[in-house]
C-alpha cells in the first residue's frame, strides 16, 4: 500500500491481523422477536462547537452470555452550517448539502485506512439522497451545510467464518446506513435546518433461520443469521413517503412485503428520534432563558460570572 | 436658551455570548483583570478540567479509552497486528535499546478532521496541527520507554531433537505492532493533553492474546482463550499539562506595562487569543521528561518553574484516575 506521507505508517514489512487457532466466541443467536428492534440510544448536543450533533448507539444486549461476541453500532454525526458559500462560488438557489461518511480505523474486524474508500463514498451518497428529500433547501440560498458522520464501531457483515460470497457481502452496511440516516436527522434538527419531517432509517431482511425456512426479521444483526435479502428505507412517517431505498440480495416474489417490513422498522426507530429531538429542543429553550439572580458565593462558584464590559 | 444638561449617552451593553464572539481578547482580559482573576468558564487560573475516562467500549480493539476533558472528547484504540521478523529489513540487535523505534512497532495517529470543530472539517489531508500532534505523541511514547519491548516480542524455542544438541536459544519470530488511533469527536482546546491521556488509558487496559510460532505452518497463531490474554507491563506513567499565556504586550506600548497571566488547560476561546504556550511532561514525583515553551517572551524561568510544580500536583491526580 502506498505510504501516506502525512501520517505515521505501519512498519515497512507490513503487518497482518492475528490469526486465532479456533473461533474464540460462539456465534450469537437472535434472541428478540422477529418484529422487535434493538434498543436505540440517541443523544444530541455532544459537540457544542458544531451547529448540531448527535450520537447513536445500539448497545449490546446485557443478557447475552459473556463469551458471545456482542455487536454494537456507534455513530457520531456533526452538522456544520448553514454557512455562506465563498464569494466566487456560483449562485445556488438551494442549500448545498455535503455528506461525509467515514469508518474509524478500529470500526471493523479488519483495520481500515484513514483515506476514504469507495464503499464509504457510496454510503455518503446514499445518505445525501435520503436527506435531500427532507431538507427544505430553498430557505437557504447560496449556503452550504456539511453533515459529517464518523462510524466508531460498525456491524459485522455476516456470521463469523461463514461464506458470504454467494449472496453478496456487506449486509452490515445497510444497518450502518440506517443508523446514519437516523443520527443525521437528529443532528440536522439540532442544527436548526428546516425539514419537512423527521426521516428515520429502517432495515428488514429475509433470513434463513435454524429450520432453514425463510422468515422476515426487522432490524437484522447480520452476525446472527445467514441473510438472503435485505432492504433499507428512509421513511417520513407523517407524510408516508420514502426518500431512499436500497435493496440487496434475492427477495424472491415478495418484494413489496419486504419494503413494508422495512417501513415498519423505520417507524420503530422514529419513536426514539422524536424523544431525542424533544430533549434537544427543551435543552436549547432552557439555555436561552434569562440567567438566575446572583446567589451566594458558594452556589455560584465555578459558574461563568458576568463582568461589566462597555462597547 | 441655556443648553440643557442631557444625560450621558447609554453605553452599549451586549449579552455575554455576543461580546465573547465580537472581541474575544478584551473579553478574556476583562475577566482576568478582576481580583481574584477568573476565566470566562468560571475556572481559576490554575484549575484544570476534571477528565472522565471510560475504557473497554470498543469491541474490535485490544484496548480502548474514551476521555472527556470538559467539552473535548477523544477516543483512542490500541489494536495489535503481527509483524513477522522475516519482513524486517535486518535482524535486530538483541541488546538494542531502541528496538521499538527502529522497527516502528508503536504507530500513533491523531485524526482531527472528523468535524470535531468548525475549523476541522473532513476532506482535507491532515493539517499541521494533526501532524505535529501525532509526532509529539510518538516522541513521548518512544522517549519515555513506556512499553517494554519484551511484551511485544513473539519468541520460539526449537525443541531439542538429539541429546547432544545444546539447549536452543529462544529466537524472536515476530513482533506485535500496536496501532494507536486517536480520533477527536469534539475539540474544545488542549488536544495534546486529551490525546495523551487517552493513549495512557488505552495502553493500561490493552490485553494482547497469547501468540506463538507454529513451526509447521511457519506462521504466528494466537490462542483464543480469554484467560491467555495478557496486559502490557508499562514502565512509566508520563502525564502532560499544557498552559496558555495571555499577554497584553503590544509592540506600540512599553514592555513594562504589559501584563500576563498563565492559564492551565486552556479551552478553544482562550487558545485563540493566546500566542504563547508551555507544555510540561512529567513522570512520577521527580522526573521531568520534557518542557516545551514557544510563542512569546512573557513567561520566564520563574513561571516555567511554577508550571512544573503545578504539573507535579496534576501528576498525582491523574495517576489516581488512570485505570
Amino acid at each position: 500500500m502506498q505510504a501516506d506521507r502525512r501520517r505515521l505508517n505501519a512498519p515497512a514489512g507490513g503487518t497482518a491481523p492475528p490469526v486465532f487457532a479456533s473461533a474464540n466466541t460462539s456465534p450469537p443467536r437472535r434472541r428478540r422477536k422477529a418484529d422487535e428492534h434493538r434498543k436505540i440510544f440517541l443523544q444530541t448536543g455532544i459537540v457544542p462547537s458544531a451547529a448540531g450533533s448527535a450520537y447513536y448507539e445500539l448497545p449490546p444486549d446485557p443478557a447475552t452470555p459473556p463469551l458471545t461476541r456482542k455487536s454494537s453500532l456507534k455513530i457520531t454525526c456533526t452538522v456544520h452550517g448553514p454557512r455562506p458559500l465563498p464569494r466566487n462560488a456560483a449562485f445556488s438557489p438551494n442549500l448545498l448539502l455535503t455528506t461525509h461518511v467515514k469508518y474509524a480505523p478500529f470500526a471493523t474486524k479488519t483495520r481500515r485506512g484513514y483515506v476514504r474508500d469507495s464503499s464509504e463514498r457510496d454510503l455518503g451518497l446514499h445518505l445525501e439522497t435520503a436527506l435531500r428529500g427532507v431538507v427544505i433547501g430553498e430557505r437557504w440560498p447560496k449556503s452550504a451545510a456539511d453533515v459529517v458522520i464518523t462510524v466508531l464501531e460498525g456491524e459485522d457483515d455476516g456470521p463469523a467464518g461463514a461464506h458470504s460470497g454467494d449472496m453478496g457481502s456487506g449486509w452490515g452496511m445497510l444497518s450502518v446506513l440506517a443508523g446514519c440516516i437516523t443520527v443525521a436527522s437528529a443532528a440536522i434538527v439540532d442544527a436548526g435546518i428546516d425539514c419537512v419531517d423527521l426521516v428515520s432509517g429502517g432495515v428488514a431482511a429475509l433470513v434463513h433461520d435454524q429450520s432453514s425456512e425463510i422468515t422476515t426479521v426487522l432490524d437484522p444483526a447480520p452476525a446472527e443469521h445467514v441473510t438472503r435479502a435485505a432492504c433499507l428505507v428512509a421513511y417520513l412517517q407523517s407524510r408516508d413517503e420514502i426518500t431512499e431505498m436500497w435493496m440487496k440480495g434475492d427477495a424472491g416474489g415478495d418484494l413489496g412485503g419486504l419494503i413494508e417490513s422495512a417501513v415498519q422498522s423505520a417507524t420503530l426507530a422514529r419513536t426514539v428520534l422524536v424523544e431525542a429531538v424533544k430533549d434537544s429542543t427543551e435543552a436549547r429553550v432552557a439555555a436561552m432563558s434569562p440567567p438566575e439572580l446572583p446567589s451566594t458565593d458558594a452556589a455560584s462558584k465555578g459558574r461563568p460570572k458576568d463582568v461589566v464590559t462597555t462597547g | 436658551m441655556a443648553a440643557d444638561t442631557s444625560t450621558a449617552p447609554a453605553s452599549l451593553a451586549f449579552p455575554r455570548a455576543t461580546f465573547a464572539k465580537l472581541t474575544p481578547g478584551p473579553f478574556l482580559h476583562a475577566h482576568l483583570k478582576q481580583s481574584p482573576p477568573i476565566r470566562p468558564s468560571g475556572r481559576t487560573l490554575i484549575e484544570c478540567r476534571e477528565p472522565q475516562i471510560t475504557t473497554g467500549s470498543l469491541t474490535h480493539s485490544h484496548g480502548s479509552a474514551v476521555v472527556r476533558l470538559g467539552d473535548t472528547t477523544v477516543v483512542c484504540s490500541a489494536q495489535g497486528e503481527i509483524l513477522n521478523a522475516s519482513d524486517t529489513p535486518s535482524p535486530p540487535d538483541a541488546d538494542d535499546g531502541d528496538l521499538l523505534e527502529t522497527l516502528g512497532l508503536l504507530v500513533p495517529n491523531v485524526e482531527l478532521s472528523t468535524g470535531c470543530s468548525p475549523a476541522h472539517l473532513p476532506g482535507n489531508p491532515p493539517s499541521t496541527l494533526a501532524q505535529s500532534l501525532s509526532w509529539k505523541v510518538r516522541t513521548l511514547l518512544y522517549g519515555s520507554d513506556l512499553v517494554n519491548p519484551k511484551d511485544l516480542q513473539i519468541t520460539f524455542t526449537a525443541p531439542k531433537i538429539d541429546e547432544e544438541d545444546d539447549a536452543s536459544v529462544p529466537e524472536v519470530k515476530a513482533y506485535w505492532t500496536l496501532y494507536l488511533d486517536i480520533m477527536f469527536i469534539s475539540l474544545d482546546g488542549n488536544p495534546f493533553d486529551a490525546a495523551w491521556l487517552a493513549v495512557m488509558a488505552a495502553l493500561r487496559t490493552t490485553r494482547l492474546p497469547k501468540a506463538s510460532w507454529d513451526a509447521d505452518t511457519e506462521a504466528v497463531v494466537c490462542s483464543p482463550a480469554l484467560e491467555d490474554y495478557s496486559r502490557l507491563t508499562l514502565q512509566a506513567t508520563p502525564v502532560t499539562a499544557t498552559f496558555a499565556v495571555f499577554s497584553t504586550a503590544n509592540p506600540l506600548k512599553q514592555r513594562s506595562e504589559a501584563e500576563s497571566w498563565v492559564l492551565a488547560d486552556p479551552d478553544t476561546s482562550e487558545e485563540d487569543v493566546c500566542r504563547e504556550a508551555v507544555t510540561v511532561v512529567l513522570d512520577g514525583s521527580n522526573r521531568v521528561l520534557g518542557v516545551e515553551k514557544a510563542g512569546g517572551r512573557a513567561v520566564g524561568k520563574e513561571s516555567v518553574r511554577e508550571c512544573v510544580e503545578l504539573t507535579f500536583g496534576r501528576w498525582k491526580d491523574v495517576n489516581a484516575m488512570l485505570p
